[in-house]
């Protein structure tokens, strides 16, 4: 897993590439967190390279999500590969994200 | 230990993990290897990756009380187009279909953060068969592919 993010507008994006496990989830958690400390609440996770996720990584998403309503913020994904896409799916996790096809979607939004 | 063997028009794959969590890369190693062998598509390998990790990382964390060494076997075959995993353990005795699955539907404010991964091995899977035979735990999963 490579976590990077930048400031794009108002946004945080987050680069979120390779596999999110049971191995090393905490530290995705601990990077987002991270994010909210710093002030951030209008984020984007980019998942054009996220290429493998397990429950593990579904929490920590979950978890960003619940954080985020509660701080009246936004939290939008972008590119998630169609392997990763279906799991969102049928987790019913895309009907509690916002999901753009691409980032440029997800920040003029 | 590691066992690919191919008769006609069935294949199979052994192996056996130990239950450390360093193990889970070994294991993502193998399932790699092997759905490169059998060609299965990108997305189905993520599949059975990620059913075996929920399955064999439960058993990791949770199936001990004691610290000794134990061994998760771990079997693979592919028949025509069903694809069945067998996954053994020696751990104390849990039945993952008895679990209460999540609802799915609830808003993000109210969904639980646990729970998911037995729910993601029913779904992805066409069926799930739990047996508790002696001092092991059988799983059996079945997927048409």
């Amino acid at each position: 897993m490579n976590l990077t993010n930048e400031k794009v507008n108002n946004f945080c994006v987050l680069n979120i590439e390779g596999r999110v496990d049971t191995t090393n989830y905490s530290e995705f958690e601990s990077e987002v967190n991270k994010l909210f400390e710093a002030g951030e609440k209008e984020l984007i996770f980019d998942c054009s390279g996220l290429n493998y996720i397990s429950s593990s990584g579904l929490r920590v998403f979950l978890i960003a999500q619940k954080k985020t309503l509660s701080l009246n913020g936004k939290l939008y994904l972008c590119n998630l590969q169609p392997a990763i896409k279906e799991i969102f799916d049928i987790s019913g996790f895309s009907t509690i994200f916002k999901i753009f096809e691409t980032r440029d979607k997800a920040i003029g939004s | 230990m590691n066992l690919f063997f191919t008769m006609e028009n069935r294949k199979e794959a052994h192996f056996i993990i130990e239950n450390r969590v360093e193990e889970l890369a070994v294991l993502f190693e193998k399932i790699e290897q092997l759905t490169e062998i059998w060609d299965f598509t990108v997305p189905l390998t993520m599949n059975i990756n990620l059913v075996l990790e929920e399955v064999v990382s439960n058993v990791i964390f949770y199936a001990y009380n004691d610290k000794f060494k134990h061994e998760i076997n771990i079997g693979l075959s592919l028949q025509n187009n069903l694809l069945t995993i067998v996954i053994t353990d020696d751990g104390k005795p849990f039945d993952p279909t008895s679990n209460q699955l999540p609802d799915i539907n609830l808003k993000a404010e109210d969904r639980p953060v646990g729970g998911l991964g037995i729910f993601l091995i029913s779904k992805i899977m066409t069926e799930v068969y739990y047996e508790r035979k002696e001092n092991l735990n059988i799983l059996t999963l079945k997927k048409t592919i």
